[in-house]
């Protein structure tokens, strides 16, 4: 037995030694209920780690190779399983991911913190994540639910609606939001006539928007996601004409909305993380010349999640996973040179002659202390078919 | 009496060799993978083969078919959130009060209506009233509690926003949550026993639904889809290991030899000591779970070899036979029900344990009801230590699957033309293809060796 | 067009709009489903846990068809191309359900194995027909309803009518709601008028007798999985007309048809189609929130300030339970004394 660990840890020890590519992990749901975001996030993560690697600027020249686990987004025991090997067996220098905010924090504390390897969570919004005992070792670049439902509040209420009602998705996201939505719109003045939770993957949500509408209010705010329970509840409230206007949540920002409800959404306004800043167009023409589609849920955070730590490599001129660890932080902030997305070879070799990185990416990333995004939101409103800007807080 | 003989020999060489099997799979797993994701496989598959032998008392034993296994693993794991969480004592003053109350008018209620019914004359008058009363009090309850409850979700509901548990030892959990499910067992069982065999699978998959809605809907009582996280430990955390003294000094030890050849003993101890840590935590676990496994296989194997047993398969195979020899069949069936179900509730609280987390929304069917039949049926139906393998080896399948499947299908990719669109539907079906398999897997079982890898011994 | 009159009206229209018409389209589709249900239950004497699946696998087929017709460019004008499509699929159906008799069933039958045995080789049937459609049309969402989508709009309504309420009536419903009365209009004629179908019946109220008597038991268990695949093909496609086809969300719909089947009382067909309804009522029902409705009816003193919602829509699925555990424990036979021991 002892033989056998020795020879194996041997192996292990060896190949990460003599090892020719820098192995990073992307574990992320591909199975289970967000299945339909997730392949879309992990390619934005692999577009930094490609444009890293064909710099040839990364720690002199190093490539990285990525592997992909499946988190299932809420199955914890299988989650842990795939991040466990990803670490152990693959030997991944850090993690872009997960996903979901229970399988995040299981993965987070049992295994990726235990073996001291940066976890950079593009999506993980949950308040409970801020005070996670993580050793510096946990990160996020999607803000949490709780600055998510202010801004939503305080936009409500600038548009001088009183009255709303609210539907939110059954998960630990939905449910999050929504509480912190409440809270903060209640605080402001306005009243929630009524709520209620949707599940996703349900054919009917007709009893809920009847349910939502008998509260008196022509507003609902639907935080949910587009292409599932959210969509479905908007449609069926569409076809019964039960409400005026909607205000939508992040999960529901993105094109494919309106392009698949039938009916009209003009005047709907919603939040998303992430600026007007030339950072957030820049990503999309990056994403476009590579034949994604950067305009969706979580893809920027996802991008800058994998550019941080591919910076935070550079700065500390290692590639091991505490290196990774110690300088992630510096090059997410201030002081340094402001970087865009698409820049992350000049942030190379800006790091590489000792000089220092403000990464600022695709979502404005700047961390607080505890090590996650502070949450700059662009307010959006629907018009002539299309979401429009209207204006960046 | 020759054959019985026989057939015991053919049996131990089987379980030998199938363990064996298993075994070399798992040092497969640690040589190939890494020990970490040995033991961590290892111990999934014993919480798995808990599970299964408690659903093989009630199908192996009785031939009761049991829908809802899902129900009582998180019914398990919930008790292992209430009996570790340490209370949380705003939501109690703020909202305590209200939901006491509401308990009281529900009791208050039952007595009611107890005491009033064989007063009022029968039929029509009996009827309403009744329901008058019922109606009137579920207002009134509803009333009371949506206030409570509103109150204590309110408190902090980023961080806590319910009652909080008792913050017991979190292994005092594992027994507690044995009560708890065999609790719920008794009222299905009350209801459903009795009737047609289908009534009880059919009311067991609606109700393992609406206890997973209630505990995913109800904040109050688990915070909800929100998750109960960083649920206290029966073991050693990795982190509190790699700062001990003892315990580098240990790795130190053991790997003098690795050591002493390496040119940079520093960065290798540092790495050893991370890796050893928390090979450490598994292996604790994996003693705890062994040690809990053998307990309750002993018990299983004394119940089923003990004249209870007997009298158990008895009624399975003939139940009027048996009815007509003057057993109460419906008792019976509800005492293997209970037993069976307080079984699976231990096995959900181990899981809770090692997960440290309770995640209501990871509760479906598929993974938690039948998984665990195809364990049993796998197994081997009626033999306890058949459905532990069942159980061990459907898990390891079911989680070396991913990897596996990931290289099938980039070998199909691999001779399919580069972005065809056939490839791109082949990879992202594939983890669904699970499905299929576990169903192909327990049909061909059940016509072609029904009675499983390891027979029932008679 | 003030006063109270109009109040009545609008409470009504409301009524309707958010109750009546969905409960009345989800009602049929339900209760499609538990007739067939309870046919295999009455004949074959087990409860199918595969025939939500089967149900998603002939609406798959259903779809195929008509994105093929869609291709050529034919369709039905404003109704549904789907419905061009449903025969077709009603064959592929059929062969699919006769192809598990043969290769899962007819085994345990000719054992003469216990009703429990039958009950789990449907789970594994489940599971297999659950993957073949995900490996066909994948897990996503599909909707497939063409032509016109509304009769009438909320919005036209009220303009129409000039009350603050509208009442929208989709194409889907009006179609779910004849489709369903045909479909059972037929089967019952089959079954009391035709020789087939009093075998069946006469199969299913006595096995024995009916052995005696010299009907072939091969031949009504063909015939009765062929009216069960019917079924369920056509129960498939009119709820995923109604609302949308995703795979995921016909297993779903396995609880509230049992539910019918046993409050109707089982193998009963007539109790089923009754329990389809008594089902889809008191989901909606329970769960709508009648503060707007209440609004109406009342003095404006007497308003209601809460929502006035029996249960919350969280609950919902749990309706069709509560009721199948109330018949339990109060009438186990069901509404028309069914099987039960």
């Amino acid at each position: 037995m002892k033989k056998i660990t020795i020879a194996a840890l041997a192996a292990i020890m060896a190949s990460s030694v003599a090892q020719a590519e820098i192995k990073m992990g992307v574990i992320l749901g591909f199975t289970g209920p967000i299945e339909s975001l997730t392949p879309a996030m992990a390619d934005s993560a692999e577009l930094a780690f490609k444009e890293a690697s064909e710099s040839g600027k990364l720690l002199g020249g190093e490539t990285i190779s990525v592997v992909r686990g499946d988190s299932t987004c809420i199955d914890a025991a299988a989650g842990s399983a795939a991040a466990e090997r990803m670490i152990t067996a693959d030997g991944v220098a850090g993690i872009m991911g997960a996903d979901c905010s229970g399988v995040t924090t299981a993965i987070a504390s049992n295994v990726a913190i235990p073996n001291g390897v940066v976890m950079v969570s593009p999506s993980a919004t949950s308040p409970a994540l801020t005070d996670i005992e993580d050793n510096g070792y946990f990160f996020r670049t999607a803000p949490s639910d709780a600055r998510g439902g202010q801004v939503m509040a305080q936009v409500v209420i600038e548009r001088g609606i009183t009255d709303v009602a609210v539907t939110y998705e059954n998960s630990d996201y939905g449910k999050g939001l929504s509480d912190s939505f409440i809270t903060n719109f209640k605080a402001l003045g306005g009243e929630v006539t009524a709520t209620a939770a949707h599940e996703n993957g349900k054919a009917d949500y007709s009893a809920e928007v009847a349910a939502l509408s008998a509260g008196g209010s022509d507003i609902l705010v639907v935080i949910g996601y587009l292409d599932q329970g959210g969509r479905g509840i908007i449609q069926s409230s569409i076809d019964t004409d039960a409400f005026e206007n909607y205000v939508l949540g992040d999960g529901m920002i993105g094109q494919s909305l309106i392009d698949n409800v039938d009916g009209d959404l003009t005047g709907a306004i919603g939040s998303l993380p992430g600026s007007e800043s030339s950072g957030a167009l820049m990503f999309l023409d990056l994403a476009a010349s590579a034949g994604l589609d950067g305009d969706g849920p979580f893809r920027a955070e996802s991008y800058d999640a994998a550019a941080l730590m591919v910076l935070a490599m550079q700065a500390g001129g290692n590639a091991d996973r505490a290196t990774i660890a110690e300088n992630l932080m510096s090059v997410a902030n201030a002081p340094g040179k402001r970087l865009m997305p698409g820049e992350l070879a000049r942030g190379l070799e800006i790091l590489a002659a000792g000089g220092e990185v403000n990464y600022e990416g695709a979502s404005n990333v700047e961390l607080t202390d505890v090590g996650e995004a502070s949450g700059t939101y662009k307010i959006l409103e629907i018009k002539d078919g299309a979401f429009n800007t209207i204006d960046v807080r | 009496m020759a054959p019985q003989i026989h057939t015991d020999q053919n049996q131990r060489l089987r379980a030998v060799i199938a363990f064996g099997l298993l075994g070399l799979g798992l040092i497969a797993v640690g040589i190939l993978q890494s020990w970490n994701s040995a033991f961590g496989v290892l111990n999934l598959c014993m919480i798995s083969a808990v599970m299964a032998l408690g659903l093989n008392v009630q199908w192996g034993y009785a031939g009761l078919f049991n829908a809802g296994v899902m129900a009582f693993a998180a019914i398990g794991g919930l008790t292992a959130v209430l009996v570790s969480h340490p209370p949380v004592v705003e939501a109690w003053q703020a909202g305590g009060t209200y939901l006491i109350g509401s308990l009281a008018a529900l009791i208050a209620t039952i007595l009611l209506i107890r005491s009033v019914r064989p007063r009022l004359p029968e039929g029509r008058i009996r009827f309403w009233g009744t329901v008058l009363i019922t109606i009137t009090a579920y207002v009134i309850i509803r009333s009371l509690f949506r206030e409570g409850a509103g109150l204590v979700e309110a408190v902090n509901p980023a961080k806590t926003g319910f009652l909080g548990g008792l913050g017991l030892p979190i292994i005092t959990s594992w027994i507690i949550a044995g009560f708890v499910a065999g609790g719920l067992a008794w009222a299905i069982g009350k209801i459903s026993l009795g009737l047609r065999s289908d009534y009880l699978a059919i009311a067991t998959l609606g109700i393992a639904e609406i206890v997973i809605a209630v505990i995913k809907f109800e904040d109050w009582l688990a915070r909800g889809v929100k998750n109960v996280t960083g649920l206290s430990r029966p073991v050693p955390y990795e982190i509190d290991l790699q700062e001990s003294d003892s315990f580098i000094g240990w790795v130190r030890w053991w790997y003098q030899d690795t050591l002493s050849a390496s040119d940079n003993s520093v960065k290798l101890l540092n790495e050893l000591v991370i890796s050893s840590s928390s090979i450490f935590v598994k292996l604790c676990y994996s003693g705890i779970l062994l040690a809990a496994l053998i307990i309750l296989l002993t018990l299983a194997n004394r119940a089923a070899r003990s004249p209870w047993g007997r009298m158990m398969r008895a009624i399975r195979d003939n139940e009027h036979a048996a009815s007509a020899m003057g057993k109460d069949v419906v008792y019976r069936h509800r005492q293997a029900f209970i037993v069976g179900s307080a079984i699976v509730g231990i096995g959900g609280a181990m899981l809770t344990t090692i997960d440290g987390q309770f995640t209501p929304s990871s509760y479906n069917p598929l993974r938690f009801t039948f998984i665990i039949w195809v364990m049993v049926i796998v197994g081997g139906s009626g033999n306890n230590l058949g459905s532990i393998l069942g159980g061990a080896i459907i898990w390891f399948t079911w989680v070396q699957a991913e990897p596996a499947a990931q290289f099938v299908m980039q070998n199909i990719a691999g001779f399919l033309p580069e972005e065809s669109a056939l490839a791109d539907h082949l990879s992202d079906i594939a983890p669904h293809m699970r499905l299929f398999t576990m169903g192909l897997v327990l049909l061909l079982v059940m016509r072609f060796a029904p009675r499983g890898i390891l027979a029932e011994r008679r | 067009m003030d006063g109270f009159g109009t109040d009545i009206l609008n409470a009504l229209i409301l009524f309707a709009n958010f109750v009546f018409v969905p409960a009345l389209s989800y009602g049929s589709q339900l209760a499609l489903g538990a007739v067939g249900v309870t046919l295999v239950y009455g004949v074959l004497r087990f409860a199918n846990f595969a025939h939500g699946d089967v149900m998603a696998f002939g609406t798959m087929i259903t779809i195929f068809v008509t994105w093929g017709l869609q291709s050529y460019g034919i369709g039905l004008g404003p109704l549904p191309t789907a419905l061009l499509a449903l025969p077709v699929a009603i064959l592929g159906t059929i062969a699919l359900v006769l192809f598990y008799d043969k290769t899962v069933f007819q085994f345990y039958r000719r054992n003469r194995s216990a009703p429990v045995i039958y009950l789990v080789a449907s789970v594994g049937v489940m599971f297999i027909t659950n993957g073949l459609v995900r490996l066909f049309i994948g897990p996503d969402d599909r909707r497939f309803a063409d032509g016109e989508r509304f009769i009438i709009k909320a919005r036209a309504f009220k303009k129409m009518t000039g009350l603050s309420e509208g009442l929208s009536l989709q194409v889907t419903q009006v179609i779910t709601v004849v489709v369903a009365i045909i479909a059972v209009a037929a089967l019952f004629w089959f079954l009391n008028k035709t020789r087939t179908g009093k075998a069946m019946r006469a199969y299913s109220d006595n096995e024995d007798l009916a052995l005696l008597s010299g009907i072939n038991p091969d031949r009504v268990v063909m015939v009765t999985w062929i009216l069960a695949g019917t079924l369920a093909c056509i129960a498939g496609t009119l709820y995923g007309l109604d609302k949308s086809f995703k795979p995921f969300t016909y297993f779903h719909l396995l609880l509230p048809i049992f539910a019918a089947a046993i409050v109707g009382g089982i193998g009963q067909p007539v109790g089923a189609i009754i329990g389809g309804y008594v089902v889809a009522f008191s989901e909606v029902m329970a769960t709508y929130a009648y503060k707007k409705f209440l609004k109406y009816l009342l003095p404006d003193d007497m308003a209601p300030s809460t929502l006035m919602q029996f249960l919350s829509t969280d609950y919902k699925f749990a309706i069709s339970f509560i009721i199948l555990v109330l018949v339990l424990l109060i009438r186990p036979t069901g509404i028309f004394r069914g099987r039960v021991y």
